[in-house]
């Protein structure tokens, strides 16, 4: 049984590795763009598994993407470098904001984080000088010049890596730590975790993901903007993807981001103007009728059907 | 208990501060004080419905400014069709939103109300972005304004000029809060409702309808927000994303006075509003009037956990 998992995973993983050989450019890039948003459902989850909801995803992937594109224009480092500086500056900002804002729980932790993504996008429009102010900043060239195959291996490596991420945090005692930050967090002070210490590790890991995740995307596409980095999507879609698939899983919202991204691929073309809609109603319907997840409520059924 | 006590309760506090800074703002910058008010009242109208919601319901209802962005809507197609004023528009506004809020709680809040709070602000977030896009989709992103001849009306003391048509914000505000006081203070209703909102099992054991309670709270903030919806597009134009900044600054209001306060929402949306004019008065610093909002609520809820872990 374990043999033939680990047959499959590997099965998985070359055809994903191999996937430039039978497709093409188009669908490379919306393998990508799927790919960057599978990080970022990911990275939300792992937070979320603490009981801590962040509505500011968006604010951190536009660091990291400022970040990369930044250190990249202005001191000269490489693309790759700078993409890896970008999630960098993301954990580091995420770790001085965090000794703050991880005293809040709840609606306060959750409505901060949504201010501070804003915060971020004024900040970035109001310093014209560093920044290209409202009209952003074009870098010279797309990273490999746009290769699309080497591309496509760069955001594959950081998904597997969020995926790594996430697999480490569910099989370690930190997944018990933060699962009983939860479920009480009273009960888990008292049994001896470090509470604060816990959340701040995987507030600024998660963070640090987001910050690698727009660094990419700031590369991939040669071009940061308030309203393209900061954009809501970074934060609306990850959390529909992660709400369809499952959360507190590493499946669930891997699940959800392919299914979403190749579905929302098909309605970017149908409805240019308003395709959200529909990421708007799976949250809405997701919660109302099956908070599990399509993984959840599936798992739950075999579980059933075992016994 | 002594007067100086009694100061140190956080609304004292407040309206003293408020006193204080409007005085200095008077003779320095006239106009700061007057455009400072307006806004100030337009963010309390907002501000207290939603603070209602949140204090009685016990839902931070994050699709609230989306519910104004719908009015603001509402009152536009009435007056293109119908001609319709949009100030008169405010009373069918009341309720055709007070019917949407029914609607909206039977078929969607209510199914949260037991569930934990995370999947509550899930669902209000989803809610919030289905209404922006299917206005979006509906009315296209373009702003959209009506031309009222009246809203540009101005008045003139001495040298300094001000428009007059924005204390429609002030009156409506001041409408808005003493008839929720009212409700809440001198009506069995409103009474009812205050002890669902503290505690609703309790509520419900000396014979309080609590499901009914809710519905009623719900219906009437969506009702208000909507009419408010039509005050607003008289003056701004609006598209399917004006709501959701008042979503936020409502909610910095509503953590700043903290849960229940309905008077405490009104005089820090003074301080907000003189203070975010206050920088928008300075040539080349207006972009970050924005930011104003968001470092003032974060200092704020730092500083209250910090005094609940100091107690």
């Amino acid at each position: 049984m374990r043999k033939t998992r680990y047959f499959l995973y590997v099965l998985i993983l070359i055809i994903l590795l191999t996937l430039p050989l039978y497709t093409g450019v188009y669908l490379l890039n919306v393998t990508d763009m799927i790919l960057i948003y599978l990080a970022l459902a990911l990275s939300w989850d792992m937070l979320l598994r603490s009981g801590q909801i962040s509505f500011g995803m968006a604010g951190l992937f536009g660091v990291g993407g400022y970040a990369a594109a930044l250190v990249h224009l202005n001191a000269g480092a490489d693309p790759l470098s700078s993409i890896f500086l970008g999630g960098l500056a993301a954990g580091v900002f995420a770790c001085l904001i965090g000794l703050a804002v991880l005293q809040l729980r709840g609606m306060y932790f959750a409505i901060v984080t949504l201010a501070l993504a804003e915060i971020f996008r004024v900040i970035v429009r109001n310093l014209p000088d560093l920044t290209g102010g409202p009209e952003g900043t074009i870098l010279p060239s797309a990273i490999f010049a746009g290769n699309s195959t080497r591309t496509y291996w760069l955001v594959l490596t950081v998904a597997v890596v969020s995926i790594i991420a996430s697999e480490i945090f569910r099989r370690t005692r930190i997944h018990f730590a933060l699962t009983s930050i939860r479920n009480d967090e009273i009960v888990a002070k008292s049994s001896g975790i470090d509470v604060f210490r816990y959340l701040l590790l995987i507030f600024v890991i998660t963070s640090a993901i987001q910050g690698i995740a727009g660094g990419a995307y700031a590369h991939i596409y040669g071009f940061v903007s308030p309203e393209g980095s900061f954009s809501l999507d970074f934060t609306l879609l990850p959390i529909a993807m992660a709400l369809l698939g499952g959360m507190h899983s590493t499946w669930g919202p891997v699940v959800g981001a392919v299914l979403l991204g190749v579905v929302s691929e098909f309605l970017k073309l149908r409805i240019p103007y308003g395709h959200l809609l529909v990421y708007g109603l799976i949250i809405v319907i997701a919660i109302l009728f099956f908070p599990q997840g399509i993984v959840g409520t599936i798992g739950q059924r075999l579980k059933r059907s075992a016994e | 208990m002594n007067p100086l006590g009694k100061l140190k309760q956080s609304s004292y506090q407040i309206a003293i501060l408020t006193v204080v800074l409007a005085a200095i703002l008077a003779t320095w910058k006239p106009h700061v004080l007057v455009e400072g008010l307006q806004r100030a009242c337009l963010y309390a109208v907002i501000a207290l419905p939603m603070a209602l919601i949140l204090g009685i319901v016990g839902i931070i209802n994050l699709a609230h400014g989306d519910f104004m962005m719908l009015g603001a809507y509402f009152a536009y197609f009435l007056n293109i069709y119908t001609g319709m004023d949009p100030l008169v528009a405010i009373f069918p506004a009341l309720l055709a939103f007070f019917l949407i809020g029914i609607v909206s709680y039977r078929a969607i809040i209510k199914y949260v109300l037991g569930a934990p709070e995370l999947n509550q602000l899930l669902l209000t977030f989803g809610l919030a972005m289905v209404m922006e896009q299917l206005a979006n989709l509906l009315w296209t992103s373009r702003p959209i304004k009506l031309p009222l001849a009246y809203v540009s009306a101005s008045a003139t003391i001495g040298s300094f000029t001000f428009g007059i048509f924005e204390f429609v914000y002030v009156g409506a505000a001041i409408i808005v809060l003493s008839g929720l006081l009212l409700f809440l203070k001198h009506t069995s209703t409103g009474q009812a409702a205050l002890a669902v909102g503290q505690n609703p099992r309790g509520a419900k054991l000396v014979g309080i309808h609590v499901d009914r309670t809710y519905l009623l709270i719900f219906s009437l903030s969506i009702a208000l927000v909507g009419a408010i919806g039509a005050i607003f597009m008289t003056r701004h134009s609006i598209f399917p994303l004006v709501g959701a900044p008042f979503t936020m600054k409502s909610f910095c209001l509503i953590a700043m006075a903290g849960i229940g306060n309905l008077m405490g929402i009104f005089w820090c949306s003074l301080i907000l509003g003189l203070a975010e004019n206050f920088v928008l008065s300075f040539r080349g610093y207006a972009g970050w009037a924005d930011i104003l909002f968001f470092a003032l609520i974060v200092l704020v809820i730092m500083v209250r956990s910090r005094q609940r872990q100091a107690k």
